[in-house]
């Protein structure tokens, strides 16, 4: 009951918190000192990034890795993998707009080859190709299989983005939150809103992730309904002796 | 009795739109693989270290010669002054300093004390001023809330 509860309050609580996020970041937070009001963005572009990179693109590893383990290997995980990973297309795309949007005004260009850029380019590349090679075979159990393993081999890529900032000089700022030394690097209201908008957007992830995946069980259920049908429709067809 | 058989329920071949749409998919994937190297050649491989700061670029003057580089340093203050063109100021490292003659508009954020990278090259082989195509912003990882209300104190300080 109270499971159903928290699954039905998810989609209306996650709107509420992006709706929060806005109105403080649009109407309540202070500009910035050095960039104005082109702050605003920060208020969803790391958010993005952060649900993109690690909680979608996490989600999906996870799930693979937990589909190519025998014990815990079920049609659920391989589900919730695809799905969370074509959210992570959405969210990655949705980054590296975002950021493109933030970059023209503020490097002066709309795109620059620094390695976190880039980086997270291929990372999107590498989504769209999980998507492309899960329609590349219809035997349900290779594909579950072989899409795993490249989840898995992809993900490397993630740590490159994390970390691309710190190995490499880029144009790409370093980070803000998740900092070597654990400290803020927003002040006052600037970081409760950066914060909330972090809750906010991981919150919008699994309300996509949950619709994304009743979706892909709906597709499954009349895949089997049309398979019964067509063998029951074959039988019809053959002659009685 | 032989139309039970279970080889009578058994297609004998793939419909052809399967193989089709297999080898479209295929070929779909063999596409982002050329994206994916592709990107890595570009951004990666090419630019791993997206500039050289102005001491890296001063200590490896002669290798440099007048090749195109992305120069990184902060804006010395009082240093800007508009050209016909654009503008020329003088980018700072933490031992050298380049003076930068830059042509184009400079972008919006782009003011003292700030690190900026600029595209560009040395004029001659020999001379330590930069001729710049584009400006871009350095911005840092730190946001601070501007207080319109705050004023300075006597001794400089921001109250």
């Amino acid at each position: 009951m109270m499971t159903e509860l928290s699954r039905r309050a998810l989609g209306p609580l996650s709107l509420l918190l992006l709706a929060l996020t806005f109105w403080l970041g649009y109407f309540v937070t202070p500009p910035d000192q050095v960039q104005g009001d082109l702050v605003r963005l920060l208020y969803i572009h790391p958010a993005m990034a952060w649900v993109a990179l690690y909680v979608s693109f996490g989600t999906a590893t996870v799930a693979s890795a937990m589909y190519l383990w025998p014990r815990t290997r079920s049609d659920a995980l391989d589900r919730i993998a695809h799905s969370a990973m074509e959210v992570s297309v959405f969210f990655i795309a949705l980054t590296l707009i975002t950021g493109s949007i933030w970059g023209r005004p503020t490097w002066g260009v709309w795109w620059a080859w620094d390695a976190r850029l880039t980086s997270t380019a291929i990372l999107g590349v590498f989504a769209l190709g999980y998507l492309a090679l899960r329609r590349a075979n219809d035997d349900r159990e290779v594909r579950a299989r072989r899409s795993a393993v490249f989840a898995i081999l992809t993900a490397i890529n993630v740590p490159i983005i994390h970390f691309s900032v710190i190995w490499w000089k880029t144009l790409h700022q370093g980070a803000s939150v998740f900092t070597s030394n654990r400290t803020l690097k927003v002040h006052g209201s600037m970081a409760f809103t950066l914060l909330l908008s972090f809750v906010a957007f991981t919150l919008t992830f699994f309300w996509f992730l949950r619709i994304r995946y009743r979706i892909e069980v709906a597709r499954d259920h009349q895949s089997h309904r049309k398979l019964v049908s067509s063998i029951e429709q074959r039988r019809n067809e053959v002659p009685a002796s | 009795m032989a139309s039970n058989e279970p080889d009578q329920l058994t297609p004998v071949a793939p419909p052809a739109t399967k193989s089709r749409a297999r080898r479209r998919n295929l070929l779909v994937i063999a596409a982002l693989g050329v994206c994916v190297v592709a990107l890595l050649a570009q951004g990666l491989l090419g630019s791993l270290n997206y500039f050289k700061t102005v001491d890296e670029a001063l200590a490896e003057r002669t290798t440099i010669g007048t090749k195109e580089i992305r120069l990184e340093g902060v804006v010395k203050p009082h240093s800007i002054s508009r050209t016909a063109s654009g503008a020329s100021f003088t980018l700072t490292g933490s031992q050298g300093q380049v003076f930068v003659i830059s042509h184009g508009t400079p972008p919006q954020l782009f003011q003292a004390n700030i690190p900026v990278v600029v595209v560009g090259h040395f004029k001659t082989v020999s001379s330590d001023a930069f001729s710049g195509t584009q400006i871009m912003v350095k911005h840092s990882s730190t946001y601070i809330a501007k207080h319109p209300k705050r004023v300075k104190a006597p001794n400089g300080s921001i109250r």
